[in-house]
């Protein structure tokens, strides 16, 4: 196939923003899915995806569309995820396409994704098109957002595309412009096959099956190929396109975009970034794949039952192949037993882990409060990762300590500057700079003067554990939901923080060491053994209950000895209603967690792990 | 004891059951209390004499005149019935049973129901043994409860009671109340133990569910009472009643010497007993079981079982229990509670269990059945062994239930 006949391109929105709904009129105009087939969101396979309203994994759908010139071209739509957490499979979506939609909701404007996404898109060199959804919203302000487009990404006036995707008018022309303004791919037909994996998945039959964008060369049925990072080689099973089904080819040329099922059986063998060649004649060179994966969040997840262990094993390695951002290392706990720590792109991320464990595994977990990952810098400047606080190592062989730290971008109206700058306050951020989006440009009579506001772009440095704490959450409800954000990590940076060691009778209870901000540790450290001392009952002796940092003592109270524990009367002969008392509390005592010689409810160790110090 | 359900005489040993009678009358009911026992149903008081003196008599024929060591009035207040019920009762039990010649008969009385001649009516019926209701001394706590009497008015019971011909008192005092201090709790003790009443009885207050105390608290209307305080308030008491001579004999319960509650030491022994009247609990054989707590259909099912002719049982079993129209509940004992039963019921008496001959009782050595549970709590400082006696130590007397624990389930 002509390489010229081929346009791959991506969508790229905020939340919301409509970016599905444009794929599903897509899939109508060129006929790729009959009209009986067609349901919403179509791309968005998977009921957790419909229900949350966004797409958590990429998709890539072969279409074929009648220009203007008659011609008869191939667009290969790359979907793309549309939340934060999953900028990283954006990315990916991204690498493998040569343009971009660029879409703005007519009434929302340009929003923290929006510019996110485009910056990210530039940086991969993509031909954007931008493009106003929703203009047959009663509340839609085409031109107001037109105007914040050019203000904010300098686009000419007559390179916006008007849609709307709900009705269809205007999609036919985005097609075109599709095959118009975008180059087709660069990729040479002569040379050895060079093939990027953007995806993968697996499948019990196939093994995993990669999802490729050839680069150059050609993929054929009776080749075999080479993974070039591992040097494993993998006999073809099937190779095709999406259209928007599986459907099986001879070849996938250069420029093309389809899949190949390789027969691997660990997902590890074929992943995400990867180059596939051919083994007969391989390429000198791997493509440059992609910034290497990094969870950003960590946080235990344990069965309720602990006769669940295995399940919940196996279920995370068949998550696991699905996803390959996602990182599980066994890990165990005084106080919830045998569990997983695991590392996720972010809160969402870890969310649908969850959420997918409990539907489609049908497994009661416990997910502790989440935590980032921290380099600790020793005496002669080696660096080591640190997901757990339990592990990290004593003060004197430790130089100094870094945490994540996000670039973030917030964009809302103008009037919630103060209230945001006030809880970016409270949050150990850093200004950076803030930009008004001047929304009046085009004034038009009757405009509702709410969205008629400036709106402002405000950029921050804020350390990722910060993030977690809460934060969206907040932001949403101070700003009764108009501001959005987005963020990405900014790197790692040296901060003044401690290990924060909980105490229980002198024992170190390491489930619920912590590392905070120097300036937090007292108040949080205060907070934690206050609300241990309520919910551990007391003992025979007397439990001394200490926040450490080192061997210094930040906080301290004492849980007193039990002084009353005997059932009154014992008498009137009812001995079987003061028996079945006794067994109530003995069994009270069974489930109760031993911390040295301290017995301890395990809802002391829930309401402390789960909500964390912060509420 | 474990009874030997193949031996004819095994329902009831040789030496004897102890017999709780059931009064659920109450001409009002304390805010506190959650036993089975009502106000404004005095218009059963004569169905409900008939009745109990009826199921008293067919358990006679049932048990075929067992022996009776001891006869306890409790309640709801017994002293609140009709004159001459106390001698209509006893007398049933006289001619159902063998009611053994200086048997302890024990009434639970309100002070404000005690009079000179209803003191004497009690003694003539053959009533020897008076526990009164006092519970505090302090007026504001007393109505706090519910109580009907004032101080003054506990006080000259007392002294009608003695003048009355009773020699064997026990005296209900509760600690642990909301809003209850110690110099109230301090001056109360002193004033009761000036009065030397043979028997003493504390009982913390326990907030039991479905109660209007309960509710009080919960709503935040009362205050928690401080559990420290209440410790506190237990071992001045304690320390107290010490000085004067009386013995510590039970957790809850104090005596000069010779003035135990015989009735009460059987349940503690874990000794048989049998309980007649609406929701009484008995212990017999390897059962226990309990009547139907409602007075209603208690009476009209004793009635019921009236119109039978119980046959003498050879040994009791779920059939001939099921034959006792007014059992509402019965619970089969089996080996591991029955020990467990006895070691948590047993170390309530302070003096402590001789082991050894407990053992040789129940036919188990409970030294070994208990080895590593006795260890573990020697060793936490909860248990000691003076002698042949397995006790608890003095520490461990108000936090009991830690090891009782180890005995259940």
């Amino acid at each position: 196939m002509d390489p010229e006949l081929i346009r791959n391109f991506c969508i790229i929105a905020h939340i919301d923003h409509g970016k599905s709904t444009l794929a599903d009129r897509f899939l109508e105009i060129t006929g790729t899915v009959r009209a009986q087939d067609m349901r919403s969101q179509f791309l968005d396979q998977m009921d957790l995806e419909r229900e949350r309203g966004i797409t958590i994994k990429g998709k890539a759908v072969a279409m074929h569309h009648r220009a203007p010139d008659d011609l008869v071209y191939q667009l290969n739509l790359i979907d793309t995820p549309g939340h934060v957490d999953f900028s990283y499979e954006v990315s990916r979506a991204m690498a493998a396409a040569e343009g971009a939609l660029l879409v703005v909701d007519a009434s929302q404007g340009v929003e923290a994704q929006t510019i996110a996404n485009a910056l990210l898109a530039m940086h991969y060199n993509l031909d954007l098109i931008p493009v106003v959804n929703k203009v047959d919203l009663p509340q839609a302000e085409p031109h107001r957002v037109a105007s914040e487009l050019q203000q904010v990404f300098g686009f000419r006036e007559d390179e916006i595309l008007y849609v709307s995707a709900k009705e269809g008018t205007g999609a036919q022309e985005i097609l075109d412009a599709v095959v118009a303004r975008i180059p087709p791919p660069k990729g040479i037909s002569k040379d050895s096959l060079r093939a990027l994996v953007f995806d993968s998945v697996y499948d019990s039959y196939k093994g995993i099956i990669a999802h490729i964008r050839v680069q150059d060369g050609q993929l054929s049925r009776d080749q075999r190929l080479q993974v070039m990072s591992s040097g494993k080689v993998a006999e073809i099973l099937e190779v095709g396109v999406f259209a928007p089904f599986p459907k099986t080819v001879d070849t996938i040329y250069a420029g093309q975009v389809g899949y190949v099922a390789t027969g691997f059986k660990d997902v590890r063998d074929c992943s995400v970034g990867d180059t596939l060649t051919n083994n007969s004649k391989p390429a000198k060179e791997p493509l440059p794949g992609y910034m290497p994966l990094k969870s950003m969040v960590f946080a235990g997840l344990y069965p309720s039952d602990g006769e669940d262990h295995n399940r919940l094993r196996t279920s995370l390695e068949k998550l696991q192949l699905n996803d390959a951002s996602l990182r599980i290392e066994p890990e165990n706990s005084t106080a919830l037993g045998f569990g997983f720590r695991c590392g996720f792109l972010g809160l969402m991320h870890m969310e649908i882990v969850q959420e997918r464990l409990e539907r489609e595994y049908d497994l009661d977990i416990i997910v502790t409060s989440p935590s980032v990952s921290y380099q600790v810098v020793s005496p002669t400047g080696e660096i080591t990762n640190i997901d757990n606080p339990s592990k990290l190592p004593p003060p004197h062989e430790v130089k100094e300590i870094r945490e994540p730290v996000l670039d973030l971008t917030i964009v809302a109206p103008d009037r919630y500057v103060g209230v945001i700058m006030e809880l970016m306050h409270s949050r150990r951020s850093e200004f950076k700079k803030m930009d008004y989006i001047q929304g009046g440009m085009v004034q038009r009579e009757g405009v509702d003067s709410d969205t008629a506001q400036s709106r402002v772009v405000m950029e921050y440095t804020l350390p990722l554990v910060e993030l977690l704490a809460d934060f969206y959450n907040q932001l949403k409800s101070r700003t009764q939901g108009y501001a959005s954000m987005d963020y990405s990590l900014k790197g790692y940076e040296a901060a003044s923080l401690v290990k924060v060691d909980v105490l229980v009778n002198q024992q170190p209870l390491e489930a619920l060491a912590m590392i905070l901000h120097r300036d937090q540790a007292v108040s949080h450290g205060r907070e934690v053994i206050q609300r241990l001392k309520a919910a551990i009952p007391r003992q025979l002796f007397e439990v001394p209950l200490q926040a450490a940092i080192g061997s210094r003592i930040i906080a301290r109270e004492t849980i007193r000895a039990m002084r009353k524990d005997v059932l009154a009367k014992c008498y009137g002969g009812d001995i079987t209603r003061k028996r079945k008392l006794l067994e109530k509390q003995k069994e009270g005592k069974r489930r109760m967690k031993m911390v040295g010689r301290v017995e301890v409810p395990q809802e002391a160790f829930l309401t402390l792990l789960k909500i964390g110090a912060e509420d | 004891m474990l009874a030997d359900p193949t031996s004819p005489t095994s329902i009831v040993p040789p030496s004897g059951m102890a017999l709780y009678i059931h009064v659920p009358f109450c001409k009002t009911k304390c805010p506190y209390c959650d036993f089975n026992t009502y106000q404004g149903i005095e218009r059963m008081m004569d169905p409900y004499m008939g009745a109990v003196t009826q199921e008293i008599t067919q358990w006679g024929r049932v048990l075929e005149g067992a022996a009776v060591n001891s006869v306890f009035f409790g309640g709801g207040t017994p002293s609140y019935l009709n004159e001459g019920s106390i001698d209509r009762i006893l007398e049933s039990a006289r001619s159902s049973f063998q009611l053994k010649d200086g048997a302890e008969i024990t009434i639970e009385a309100n002070p404000g129901d005690l009079d000179l001649p209803a003191c004497q009516r009690l003694i003539n019926a053959g009533v020897n043994r008076l526990s009164i209701g006092v519970q505090s001394l302090d007026n504001e706590l007393l109505s706090l409860l519910g109580r009907r009497h004032n101080a003054d008015q506990a006080m000259a019971a007392l002294a009608t009671a003695r003048s009355g011909g009773f020699s064997n008192i026990n005296l209900d005092f509760m600690y642990g109340l909301p809003h209850q201090t110690m110099p109230q709790w301090q001056d109360t003790m002193q004033r009761m133990v000036s009065q030397h009443p043979g028997h003493i009885s504390l009982y913390c207050l326990t907030l039991e569910e479905g109660t209007p105390l309960h509710r009080w608290v919960e709503t935040g209307k009362l205050p928690q009472a401080d559990q420290d305080l209440a410790a506190d308030m237990y071992h001045y008491a304690a320390d107290l009643m010490e000085q004067e001579g009386y013995q510590h004999y039970e957790i809850s319960n104090w005596c000069l010497p010779g003035f135990e509650c015989r009735h009460n030491l059987c349940y503690w022994l874990n000794q048989p007993y049998l309980g007649v009247g609406p929701g009484a609990h008995s212990s017999l054989g390897s059962y226990r079981f309990w009547d139907i707590s409602s007075p209603g259909t208690y009476i009209t099912s004793v009635n019921d079982w009236a119109t039978k002719n119980p046959q003498p049982a050879i040994g009791l079993t779920e059939e001939v229990l099921n034959s006792v129209l007014p059992v509402d509940h019965q619970e089969h004992i089996d080996e591991d509670t029955f020990l467990a039963e006895t070691m948590f019921l047993g170390l309530r008496l302070l003096e402590g269990m001789d082991l050894a001959e407990v053992s040789a009782q129940v036919g188990i050595d409970l030294g070994e059945r208990y080895r590593s549970e006795i260890r573990d709590l020697t060793e936490l400082g909860l248990l000691e062994r003076e002698g042949p006696l397995l006790r608890l130590t003095k520490p461990a007397h108000l936090i009991a239930n830690q090891v009782f624990t180890r005995f259940v389930g």
